[in-house]
Parts: C-alpha cells; sequence; structure tokens
C-alpha cells in the first residue's frame, strides 16, 4: 500500500509486480536523528534502508567514505552477509524505508536478477575496499565542504549603478563577480555580463546594473559537500556558485576554486605571489605553499611531483620577495640562488633555508646589510628554519662579489675537509631565482675545470660518500635480520638519499652537466654512456622511494611534533610491502657506492 | 478548552451505548500512536460524508506502513464533483466500499486507546464523530495530536508578533524536508503527518528549532 515506495528505483526495478507489491505491502519507516549510528560497523541489519529523506554517512573510522541520500540504499552487507562493512551515521533529520531481511533473503533467492544485484554489490565493495587507499586523494577531496574552498568574498553593488562603475568595482575589489543588491531582490553580475552589454548588445556604459545582471542566482550551502557544488554548476551551466551561510551570503565559489581544492591550490599560488605588494602579501601564499604538500601527498601525488611544484613555487616566492626588498644597487649587481635540495629541486617539506647572493661587484655596505636581514627576516616569517650549517645571505661567505666568491671556491676546493666538500655540493647544486645568471654560470664553471683538472680533488669529493657508510651497512645487515622486528630504526638521508646525491653530484661535475635535479643528471649520465640504463632507473627508482618515506615520516613529524625524528623510519612500523622496497632501495645504494668507489679509486685513500 | 473536553469524555464513558468499547477510555503510557487521515466528499462535516480512511501505527521512531489499515467507505451523500477531482474517486470506485457502520467498529479496535496524530486532525475527527455518535452515542475520546500544532511550536513559538504564520501541509512538508508524495490519498496523507510526527517529536526532544530563514521574507530563491 506504501504507492510512495518507488520501485522504478535499482534494483527494485528488477521486481515483478507481484513482488513489487509484496514489497510494498513489507517495508515500514524508520526514523532516525541526527548523528544516530543506523548500522555499526560489523554488526548486522535486520532491515536493508532505502533513504526516503536525509542523508547518511558512511564511515571507516573517522573517515568518510561515501555520502548516501534519497533513493540509496545501505548496507546489502549487514543484510545479506551479517555484517556491515562500515558504520553509517544519520548526518541529519533521515527517514529511511525499512525492508525486511527475511523479504530480501527471499527476494533474492526467487529473483535471479534481483539477487545478482545484491552480490555484485556486495563483491563491488569489497573490491573498492582493496582499492580505496589509491583513489582515496580526489573523493576526499569532493567530500570536503564548500567552506573549506578558497572563496572569494562577497563585494557589493547596487542595481542602479552603471555598469561603469560596475568595471570599476571589479577591479579594484580584483573580483569578477559581484552581488547586485536590488530592492529585495539579489542578484550577480559578471566581468562575462559586461563584456556582453558593451561588445555584442552595443549598451553604453551608463546602462544600469539591474539591467544586465541576471536574478536566477544559484547558491550552495558553505556546509555542502564540494561535490553538490560540482554536481549544480554542472546541472545550471554555472561557472560560479553563490555561498551561503545561516541564510546570508558568504561569497562567490568558482569551478577553478575547486579545482584548487583538488591540486592543494597549487595552480592559484603563483597569481597570488604575482600580486604581492608587500612581504606580509607574501606571507599566505608561503603557507599555502607548504600545507598543499601535506594535501598532495594525500591525494596520491607522486613526491617527485610534489617536490617539483613546491621548487617552483618556492622560486617564484623568493624571486617576488628578492623584486620587493632589494635595493637598486643589489638589483643591478645581484644573483640570488638557492642551493642543496631547494636548488636540486628534491625539496618538499622547509628544513632549513640554502640561499646566497653572489654579486657582479661591490654594492655599498648599508645596503647589503639591509637586503642581508630584511631577507631571512622575511623567511623566517614565511616558516623556512634558518640553515643549521649557515648556508644563507646573512652569512658573508654566502653573499659577496663574484671574484672574491670564487676563490673561497678554490680554497674549499683546496682544503680537504668535510665542512668544504658539503660547501661545495652545496653550491654545485644551486640554481639562479632572481638577477644574473651568468654570475652562476661562471662560479659553476670555476669548479667543474678545478675539479677536472686534478683527479685527486675529484676523489676527495667523492670520498664523502662513505661518511655514513658504516652506519648504513650496519643497518642493512639489521634489516635483513630483523624484519617484524620493531625496535630498528634507520636514517633515511644518511643511508639512503644522501649517498645517491652526492656520488651522482660527483660524476656531474667530473662530466660537467649543467642539470641540477639528481634525477636530471642521472638521465644525463645514462644517455652520455657513464650509467648502464639499469643502475639508472633503480636509482631513480631507489631515491623517489627514499623521497616519499622521508616525506611521509616528515608530515608525521610535523602532526606529532617530534621533529628530531623526521628523517628516522622505524622498520616496526612498516608494511612488509615498504619493507620489501626498503631493502631493495638499499641494495641499489649498496651497488651505486661500490660503482662510485671504483670509479675514483677511493679504495686508495 | 481542557476542562471542556475531560468533562465531555468523562460524560461519555457513562452514556457509551455499547460496554465492548470501554478499552477507548483507557489511558496508559505509550510511546504508540495512530496517524490518522479520512479523505471526504467536502468540508462540511454535516453535510459530506467519509470515502477512506488510513490509520498508520507508529511505534517509537518507527512508521509501521506494513500494518497499515486502509480501507474505502461507500458514501451516503452524493459524491461532489470537487472531490472527485480532488481524490480521483469516482462513485464506481466506491462501489466496492463498505458502510461506515461496517468499518466503524474495526477502526476502533484497530486505533484501541493510542493517541491520534494527524495535520489538521480536528476536522477528520469531527468527520469520525458524526459516526460515533450515530452508532455509539460518544465522540472519538483519544487524545489528539496536531502536526500543525507541533509544527508551530519548533518554527513560530518564540516568533515576534507579526511574524507571518505558515502552516500549510505543503509548507510543513517542504520545511522538513519531505519528499512530495504524489497522489492525495488518505493513505499518502496519512503518511506524511507520521513522518512529521516522529520528525517533529524529536526536534522537540532535542530543543530543536526550526530556522526561520531570512529568505522567507525575501523574494529571491537561491538554491536550485
Amino acid at each position: 500500500m506504501t504507492q510512495a515506495f518507488d520501485t522504478q528505483n535499482p534494483p527494485f526495478d528488477r521486481l515483478n509486480q507481484e513482488e513489487a507489491s509484496e514489497l510494498r505491502a513489507a517495508v515500514d519507516i524508520g526514523y532516525y536523528a541526527p548523528s544516530t549510528t543506523v548500522i555499526a560497523s560489523g554488526s548486522s541489519s535486520e532491515h536493508l534502508h532505502v533513504i526516503i529523506k536525509g542523508r547518511i554517512e558512511e564511515r571507516d573510522g573517522e573517515s568518510v567514505e561515501a555520502v548516501l541520500g534519497p533513493r540509496d540504499s545501505f548496507d546489502a552487507r549487514a543484510v545479506v552477509h551479517g555484517a556491515a562493512g562500515s558504520t553509517f551515521v544519520a548526518t541529519e533529520e533521515t527517514l529511511c524505508y525499512l525492508v525486511p531481511k527475511p523479504l530480501i533473503l527471499d527476494l533474492i533467492r526467487r529473483n535471479v536478477g534481483f539477487g545478482a544485484f545484491f552480490y555484485q554489490e556486495v563483491s563491488r565493495k569489497l573490491a573498492d575496499f582493496a582499492r580505496r587507499q589509491e583513489t582515496e586523494g580526489v573523493e576526499q577531496v569532493l567530500r570536503a565542504r564548500v567552506r573549506e574552498a578558497r572563496l572569494h568574498p562577497p563585494t557589493w553593488i547596487d542595481g542602479d549603478a552603471t555598469i561603469k562603475d560596475a568595471a570599476v568595482v571589479m577591479m579594484q575589489a580584483n573580483n569578477n563577480a559581484l552581488f547586485v543588491r536590488d530592492g529585495a531582490r539579489v542578484g550577480v553580475i559578471t566581468g562575462m555580463n559586461l563584456a556582453k552589454a558593451i561588445l555584442l548588445s552595443g549598451q553604453s556604459h551608463d546602462t544600469l546594473v539591474r539591467d544586465v545582471c541576471h536574478f536566477d542566482v544559484i547558491s550552495v550551502d558553505a556546509e555542502d559537500f564540494v561535490f553538490e557544488a560540482l554536481i549544480k554548476m554542472t546541472r545550471h551551466r554555472k561557472r560560479r556558485l553563490a555561498v551561503r551561510s545561516e541564510g546570508e551570503f558568504v561569497g562567490m565559489l568558482e569551478d577553478i576554486d575547486i579545482l584548487g581544492l583538488v591540486a592543494g591550490n597549487s595552480q592559484l599560488i603563483p597569481g597570488r605571489i604575482d600580486r604581492a605588494h608587500s612581504v606580509e602579501d607574501l606571507i599566505e601564499p608561503a603557507r599555502d605553499i607548504q600545507e598543499q604538500v601535506d594535501r598532495l601527498e594525500r591525494q596520491g601525488v607522486k613526491v617527485e611531483v610534489i617536490a617539483e611544484i613546491t621548487s617552483d613555487l618556492n622560486r617564484g616566492l623568493f624571486s617576488k620577495l628578492y623584486e620587493l626588498i632589494a635595493p637598486t644597487s643589489i638589483k643591478e649587481a645581484g644573483c640570488l640562488i638557492v642551493m642543496g635540495s631547494e636548488g636540486r629541486g628534491e625539496q618538499t617539506v622547509r628544513t632549513d633555508q640554502d640561499n646566497g647572493l653572489l654579486l657582479a661587484a661591490p654594492v655599498p655596505e648599508a645596503d647589503l646589510a639591509r637586503f642581508r636581514s630584511d631577507f631571512s627576516g622575511a623567511l623566517s616569517q614565511f616558516g623556512f628554519p634558518p640553515c643549521p650549517g649557515n648556508v644563507m645571505v646573512t652569512n658573508p661567505q654566502w653573499s659577496q662579489p663574484i671574484d672574491d666568491f670564487v676563490r673561497q671556491i678554490r680554497s674549499w676546493i683546496m682544503t680537504p675537509d668535510e665542512m668544504s666538500a658539503m660547501n661545495l655540493g652545496i653550491f654545485f647544486d644551486a640554481v639562479c631565482v632572481a638577477g644574473r645568471p651568468d654570475l652562476l654560470t661562471r662560479a659553476k664553471t670555476e669548479i667543474t675545470s678545478f675539479m677536472r683538472g686534478e683527479t685527486g680533488n675529484l676523489a676527495r669529493f667523492a670520498k664523502a660518500i662513505d661518511q655514513f657508510e658504516d652506519a648504513s651497512a650496519g643497518m642493512f645487515t639489521s634489516i635483513m635480520a630483523s624484519v617484524g622486528v620493531a625496535s630498528n630504526a634507520i636514517h633515511i638521508k644518511k643511508s639512503g638519499t644522501f649517498p645517491i646525491v652526492h656520488g651522482i653530484r660527483v660524476i656531474a661535475i667530473e662530466k660537467g652537466l649543467s642539470e641540477t635535479s639528481t634525477a636530471d643528471r642521472i638521465t644525463a649520465l645514462v644517455n652520455g654512456g657513464t650509467l648502464s640504463g639499469e643502475l639508472g632507473n633503480d636509482l631513480k627508482g631507489a631515491l623517489s622511494y627514499f623521497m616519499e618515506v622521508r616525506l611521509r615520516s616528515q608530515l608525521n613529524a610535523m602532526k606529532t611534533g617530534r621533529h628530531e625524528e623526521e628523517a628516522i623510519v622505524r622498520l616496526g612500523e612498516l608494511s612488509s610491502r615498504d619493507r620489501d622496497l626498503l631493502r631493495e632501495a638499499l641494495k641499489v645504494v649498496k651497488r651505486f657506492r661500490e660503482v662510485v668507489r671504483s670509479r675514483y679509486h677511493l679504495g686508495l685513500f | 478548552m481542557p476542562i471542556l473536553s475531560a468533562l465531555r469524555r468523562g460524560i461519555d464513558r457513562l452514556v457509551i451505548n455499547d460496554p465492548e468499547y470501554r478499552f477507548l477510555f483507557r489511558r496508559q503510557e505509550t510511546d504508540e500512536a495512530i496517524s490518522l487521515d479520512c479523505e471526504t466528499t467536502g468540508f462540511d462535516p454535516w453535510v459530506d460524508d467519509i470515502i477512506s480512511i488510513s490509520a498508520i501505527p507508529i511505534k517509537g521512531k518507527r512508521i509501521l506502513t506494513s500494518e497499515a489499515f486502509n480501507v474505502v467507505v461507500r458514501p451516503d451523500a452524493a459524491l461532489r464533483a470537487e472531490s472527485v477531482k480532488i481524490h480521483q474517486l469516482r462513485l464506481k470506485d466506491l462501489e466496492h466500499g463498505r458502510h461506515m457502520s461496517d468499518v466503524l467498529p474495526e477502526l476502533l479496535h484497530f486505533i484501541g486507546a493510542r493517541p491520534i496524530v494527524g495535520y489538521w486532525i480536528d476536522f477528520d475527527i469531527q468527520m469520525l464523530n458524526k459516526y460515533m455518535l450515530k452508532i455509539l452515542n460518544i465522540r472519538l475520546p483519544n487524545p489528539l495530536e496536531d502536526v500543525c500544532d507541533l509544527f508551530y511550536d519548533r518554527k513560530f513559538a518564540n516568533a515576534p508578533p507579526g511574524t507571518q504564520l505558515d502552516l500549510r501541509y505543503a509548507t510543513i512538508m517542504k520545511d522538513l524536508g519531505l519528499p512530495d508524495l504524489a497522489a492525495h490519498d488518505a493513505f499518502n496523507d496519512a503518511l506524511g503527518a507520521a513522518e512529521m510526527y516522529v520528525i517533529l517529536k524529536d526536534m522537540k526532544e532535542r530543543g530543536y528549532r526550526i530556522p526561520r530563514a531570512k529568505d522567507d521574507a525575501s523574494p529571491f530563491v537561491g538554491v536550485g
């Protein structure tokens, strides 16, 4: 008799008339108050629920796996297999049809098509569960709330303003869509409306806003899910939606903002950096650069890509900062460089700031002093920790005229100590982010020609690869011995990343390569026949794996505040798959270390 | 007028001409109720007749549609043209209907002493009382819960004077986010009232008030 039960809604559309009326006669309706758990994970259910109104979240622990709305049914597993795979919680006042379990089981038995749907449903969910980890990223974004996107704050204009006024307001507010207040009506006017009015309809600049804007404003609530906004945009063919919160307009959501949420905002940051008029304007984009790292990682973006995006953004940030604060004397003579992992484009989470300034000619001491303090002051405001090795523009060693700096390089090459090797290594990875790149090229050419002139120099430099060798070998053996043992820890940077980066760097100097990223250097060395293709691939794979593990542990350290442990990986915390990968990656390091040793006859030292 | 209705109940209890129906007066604490709706030939209880009745039990937060009582009644009064339009029932459809004298005892046994829920329930009760008085010499003594009152209480109880009241069926459905049921028959209307009832009762328990959004006053239709 419940005519309202929609038997056209799958899987019920597979029932014949008689079965459908049997079903209709048997259903009851259940009401669930907000935050009621309808079915707990692992428990069985006496009914199949079909939502009439309201919203049910399917949760796995804290994370929302799916949001169910009217006509959706749940949970086939709880009914058919007696154990729900997730927890189902009402998040609004929710009404559901309750189809009794015995009837469902009976219909599954009698009606093959209906039954197939249910078993399919169950197996699909099991398959999904296995796949879930990989696809989590984008879905998680779609399940973000509208308020989490970067909304454009609302800008208002009166309906009886002219469209010329509107254009001025748009430009001043840097906002291409304005809310229009026209008596009790609310409308929206966009740049496109203006363009159409003037260019296509040939209307005058004095045309009133109310005659050009549209009043069929489509809006979403700030608490709505992003996917709901996306659906609305598609359905109404709108690129923008008005956002409301508690009845008030709180902003405008553009499709690009949703994209921004998906890609961690990275494509929006450059524009904000470009538009900055002061160091303060840069603080927010600088923070966003760091925040998107975590988001990109969660979305399953490959670590090399994250590092590349992050480096590009950081370089844009440095360059803008330089433009804002460098005095004219420095702008004319200077070359701002970033070095080390920042230069190689392999830094994701900010560990330190390795930067320097090369000058074509001496500049007034007062200008230089002010620049040094302004620059590093701004960077620490942006959240870059100072470099422990003091490789920063504040250190006169790293901000001096090029002639003096070249003398400095020679003395590092001639001085066989760890500090010199470290400085050379960091510098050889430098890239110019602002100013005169020719200064950097000159300094680097100096290194390669000087190093190559004397094999001993290169070998001394290469020797650093053995720096942490003992620790690494010990770790390696212990890994082999201790799969499954929790007490072992490994220093990813010393045992994994450093030997690869440094070994490749030595060969890159020998070959005079201009590439700075380790992966690019490997490619160049393989193409030049110096490394075998196989070793090249293994090295890239291993490096990428170390970076990924390190990134995860850095993000973890940021959350737990245990920064001293950010490069430490505890074997006990790894899955067996990860342990296997780590072991393979460390084997590659060992193999490569031998290649470097024999190439530079390190055995003789 | 609680005193008046208590008095009336007391009298009815004495004057009831069939002691079998004393159970109607039995009061007990219960989480059960009956959502009731009658379709009629028109809106004048003195002239018009009932043509169908639906009664749906509610137990706690469950609406037991599977146990609903549905009946088509053969009216005494002539079927009016308007109600044919409203209910899409023709006299021919009612030929299979049963007479009220036959239906009423069954309905009363079904309802028992449970409170009766409905939208503008006074009207349905007045209609039923016409037959009640004729057959049993009493009025329906059950406690009544009108979803209009519950809705008023959740939405307008603390409203400033002069607030425009809107207690229309469609408005309540919309405010509670309930899907509009296509056909207006007794069952769907009783079901709608039952749905309103469980939600509004829960809102009352939680102390939740339905926002009187500012957009109620604005002609702007935002959400598409």
